[in-house]
């Protein structure tokens, strides 16, 4: 069955869209660059970080690009002085969220919660940390999990239950005291179904889940890679 | 073969736990259902990791989905609970008739850290367990019972209008029969 296709207006250009689509895949069709953190391409989308925030002509209300669906006639604005306040509020909050300290980190320079605070013009921030030291969960062979960095995007959850299989992730708690965990917060070394695959790391937006064995700014995320795979997987499913 | 997975369950838990587990078979929400049963028969009114483990393993749920529901809604308990509870209102109106006041001095008495109460801000779930698990004292956003505030529930009863000497007193009578 052939899709329908819509039309939508997005920063005042006519675009031509599939129904279903989101508004920021829509967008990404043509050229135009949404900022997200807890998107990535092949997984389903679940609208937790609210930085493809896009303003709908006619509301007050933004919606998030990533899980909202085109509809017929819409019109979007993608850039704007008021998204750009409110995604830059969404990234200060996330960073006094954890300690995120960039020049000891190993994805200092590859991570994407950083090149976001960048672009956005943030320099320092204007509030003080919420959380105390986190620990770090070195139990894994291979790989790391530092809640220090862990913005709570859930792309590792997603990965690892969309792709691998393993549903070894999931949040635990509610609120400031929301943390990854795996299995029943077990060291993930211990993890049962944990094929230590590594798609979840790669996949990790910031320097949360890390490789062993890598220094300061030396990890560097093939998140293409995951996007490949999940795609792959969605078209044997059929889905 | 069975009891791989939770070497700490007694036979009876687990006979209980398959039996919830076969009646919510195939049921909306049945994860839900099957905790809050299983953590109803406990003695101590909680989930411990040995029992999270036999539901997930016996309902094929991944067990961190099982520790992410049972650690999120506040009906659950992951620790073993007081034979009496005490259950502070921390709610606006409340707190603005001297809640606050209350579950310090109620902690105090019962020799519950107050390092623990710093910790956690207004709104946080609180739940602390004297080390003879004769009690336990938790907080709650609002009983809905405002205009009697502030209030406090022992063991699912309400007290109305209460202030420290009350308070003292109630909690005196349950420690007696400690
Ligand atoms: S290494 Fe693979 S199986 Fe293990 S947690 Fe990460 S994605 Fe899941
Ligand atoms: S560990 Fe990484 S991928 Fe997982 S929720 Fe945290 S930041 Fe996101
Ligand atoms: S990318 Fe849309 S909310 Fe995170
Ligand atoms: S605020 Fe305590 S009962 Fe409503």
């Amino acid at each position: 069955m052939p899709e329908k296709t819509i039309s939508i207006r997005i920063d005042g250009e006519l675009v031509n869209a599939r129904e279903g689509q989101s508004i920021l895949e829509a967008a990404r069709d043509h050229q135009c660059e949404i900022p997200t953190l807890c998107y990535l391409k092949g997984l389903s989308s679940v609208g937790a970080c609210r930085m493809c925030m896009v303003e709908l002509a006619g509301t007050e209300r933004l919606l998030p690009a990533c899980t909202t669906p085109v509809q017929d006639g819409m019109s979007l604005r993608t850039k704007s002085e008021k998204l750009t306040l409110y995604r830059r509020m969404a990234v200060e909050l996330l960073l006094v969220e954890r300690r995120h300290i960039c020049s000891v980190c190993v994805s200092d320079g590859h991570c994407e919660l950083q090149a976001m605070a960048k672009s956005l013009g943030i320099t320092h921030l204007r509030y003080t940390y919420s959380a105390g030291r986190l620990p770090v969960d070195m139990t894994h062979p291979r790989f790391v999990l530092d809640h220090n960095r862990c913005i709570l995007c859930t792309r590792c959850v997603r990965t690892c239950e969309e792709v691998e299989g393993a549903s070894v992730w999931e949040i635990a708690s509610r609120g400031i005291h929301s943390r990854i965990v795996s299995d029943l917060k077990d060291p993930w070394g211990q993890a049962h179904n944990c094929t230590d695959c590594g798609k979840c790391v790669q996949a990790c937006p910031t320097g949360a889940l890390a490789e062993k064995g890598y220094g300061v700014h030396q990890m560097v995320k093939d998140t293409d890679r995951v996007s490949r795979l999940a795609l792959r997987r969605a078209s044997h499913l059929g889905a | 073969m069975q009891n791989v997975a939770s070497p700490g369950l007694s036979a009876k838990e687990r006979v209980l736990i398959d039996q919830e587990v076969t009646s919510h078979e195939g049921r909306p929400g049945a994860l839900l259902g099957i905790l809050e049963a299983v953590q109803a028969a406990n003695a101590h009114k909680y989930l411990s990791m040995d029992a999270l483990r036999y539901i997930a393993d016996k309902t094929g749920t991944p067990p961190a989905r099982v520790y992410s529901a049972a650690s999120f809604f506040a009906l659950f308990n992951l620790f073993p609970q007081g034979d009496n509870t005490i259950c502070v209102c921390r709610g606006t109106a409340c707190h603005t008739r001297g809640s606050r006041d209350l579950l310090e001095k109620v902690c105090l008495d019962l020799g519950l850290g107050s390092q623990d109460l710093e910790s956690t801000s207004e709104a946080d779930k609180l739940a602390l367990t004297t080390s003879d698990q004769k009690f336990t004292v938790r907080t709650v956003a609002c009983f809905g019972q405002c205009a009697l505030a502030p209030v406090v529930e022992i063991n699912h009863h309400i007290l109305s209008h209460v202030n420290e000497r009350t308070l003292q007193r109630e909690v005196g009578a349950l420690t007696r029969g400690r």
